[in-house]
């Protein structure tokens, strides 16, 4: 099996690009907090499949392009906080008999690629839909790393 | 034909801004397209993930195709975003086609987020071969 390493956004330990990321999410946070948008481009992972992470509450939700990926060729795995993605877009003309090709720009292949998440997920309740040539998960938040009120009482 | 080779691994492509304006506002991508012919037509194949039967238009005016395209759910403002890596928007896309098509006979199908048409060719300008009789 190939290489491949584990992307994490939110490392802030030691490494050099893991502190210029933090500072680059500093500096978002900045922006948002002043309501002015982000700086055009979107920080990159590199990897494909490129993915938008949100935090919705109690879970998160990823969202990833994946068009002409069949929800059969895509396998999602979890363990603690790392998120693995992988799979296959097949584009095959064979059966096209006696056609030639003008233009080819969309491309087939295989990924794969994961990643750290801010906290440990629910495994068990991961749901992950394909819709539209858009993969969508929805991962909750483990109940230990999910914030809880702490009722005050008086002594 | 040969078979394309999956062997190979995906690669992360920004997405193309369409360089004709548009009148909604957001971005507007150029979708990647494979063209393929055949001799009795064209097939057009568009990755536009997101996109449903109801978002997306197919128009054919004087030998231009026009493909526009919408997404047809976007995240919830209500979301935080942690991670922005792909950008979103509507499609757009156009090709001058020589031929003359059968525009009645034009059919689209949606699967995955890809488009697929079929543009037959007018049976005027298809080719023909013409049997050479002895004399």
């Amino acid at each position: 099996m190939a290489q491949y390493s584990v992307f994490r956004p939110w490392a802030t330990a030691g490494s050099r690009s893991g502190t210029l990321d933090e500072l680059r999410r500093e500096m978002e946070g900045l922006f948002n907090q002043f309501g002015v948008a982000r700086p055009g481009r979107a920080r990159w992972g590199g990897v494909f499949p490129a993915v938008n992470l949100y935090e919705d509450g109690s879970q998160y939700v990823l969202t990833t392009e994946l068009p002409g990926v069949n929800a059969d060729e895509i396998e999602v795995s979890i363990e603690g906080s790392t998120l693995t993605l992988s799979g296959q877009k097949r584009i095959d003309y064979s059966n096209l008999e006696g056609a030639s090709i003008h233009r080819r720009e969309r491309q087939s292949g295989s990924f794969r690629r994961a990643f750290e998440l801010p906290s440990v997920i629910d495994a068990d309740k991961v749901e992950a839909r394909t819709r539209n040539g858009v993969l969508m998960l929805r991962l909750p938040k483990s109940p230990e790393y999910q914030p809880r009120q702490i009722a005050v009482k008086a002594s | 034909m040969s078979n394309q080779s999956e062997a190979r691994d995906l690669e992360v492509r920004e997405k193309q801004i369409s360089e004709s304006e548009g009148t909604r506002p957001g971005p507007v991508f150029q979708p990647e397209v494979d063209i393929l012919e055949r001799a009795e037509g064209y097939l057009v194949y568009a990755d536009l993930p997101g996109v449903d039967e109801k978002s997306v238009s197919v128009k054919l005016e004087s030998g231009t195709l026009i493909l526009d395209a919408e997404l047809a759910t976007t995240p919830d403002p209500a979301w935080r975003p942690l991670l922005e890596e792909y950008r979103f928007g509507s499609y757009h896309r156009e090709f001058r086609i020589s031929e003359g098509i059968d525009t009645a006979r034009v059919s689209a199908s949606l699967r995955d987020g890809v488009l697929e048409l079929e543009l037959p060719k007018a049976e005027s300008r298809r080719a023909r071969t013409v049997a050479v009789q002895a004399g």
